[in-house]
């Protein structure tokens, strides 16, 4: 009987792969990674479209049934009414309910901010308003 | 007492050289990808934005830091360069290629505006902006 024991136990010692040190290895790894993997923000893509360069004469003259959007260094205008962000969000959703095929045509001046821009972006892709164009001014 | 056990026993080694080569594989790789992208540009936030779904492998993603400076894979470069870059881009690949533009937030627009002209000059009209839509934790 003990001889069988012994036996047995030996055989285990003689195994091929050392599975203890392994699994160490493999956790240590595991814990490496976890603290050095750095989440990644989500990114959205918003799409614009721009004027050819020949076709720049001809967009200044506006038909008037577009929105014209103005964004200037200190803030915005929506067909020429000075808003903020917060009105500019309710009379966009009101014309959004109207139409979302409508064009928008987004004018920024030179000195303003790209962030500001953006966020007139992020409010028409709110309200699902896709034809949106990027004019720059002086 | 140590034939039957050879026989039947299966072999770790390789199987774990494999898959630690597998895993440097795979972390020299998001290196490379990462260093691809300048993550001194904090981008502007667009909670609404559509959310990136496909990657089309063609894009050209040019990024303006809060000075003005345009670069593509962290290669700074004059807008009469890019303008050329990306004429480059329209003969090899077409007008259907997407341009994004990865602006940080304090751009002002003039900056923009030399590479949205740009690629509006070289005719590519997919042009995006490049926005944060959610905050990693």
């Amino acid at each position: 009987m003990a001889r069988k024991k012994r036996r047995i136990r030996r055989s285990v010692e003689s195994g091929d792969v050392q599975m203890t040190a392994m699994i160490d290895v493999v956790f240590q790894l595991l814990v490496y990674f976890i603290v050095t993997i750095q989440p990644v923000d989500v990114i959205a893509h918003l799409d614009v479209f721009r004027p050819s360069p020949e076709a720049k004469q001809e967009q200044l003259q506006t038909p008037p049934k577009m929105i014209r959007i103005q964004i200037f260094q200190d803030g915005f205008t929506i067909n020429d009414r000075a808003v903020g962000l917060r009105e500019m969000e309710t009379l966009l959703a009101r014309l959004a309910a109207i139409d979302t095929k409508q064009t928008i045509m987004i004018m920024a001046t030179a000195h303003s901010k790209h962030e500001a821009l953006v966020q007139v972006l992020d409010l028409c892709a709110k309200n699902g308003l896709q034809n949106l164009s990027v004019i720059s001014t002086n | 007492m140590k034939k039957p056990r050879e026989e039947g026993g299966v072999n770790m080694t390789p199987m774990i050289d494999v898959v630690f080569q597998l895993i440097i594989f795979f972390v020299c790789t998001v290196e490379l990808e990462r260093q691809a992208i300048d993550e001194s540009i904090r981008l502007s936030m667009a909670p609404h934005g559509p959310a990136v779904e496909v990657k089309d492998p063609r894009e050209v993603v040019i990024e303006v830091d809060d000075r003005g400076r345009i670069s593509i894979a962290r290669n700074y470069m004059s807008d009469t360069v890019l303008r050329n870059l990306l004429r480059n881009v329209v003969a090899n690949h077409g007008q259907t290629t997407p341009v994004i533009i990865r602006a940080a937030g304090g751009t002002r627009h003039e900056d923009v505006r030399k590479v949205m002209d740009a690629a509006a000059y070289a005719g590519l009209w997919k042009v995006s902006f490049a926005a944060i839509k959610e905050v990693a934790q």
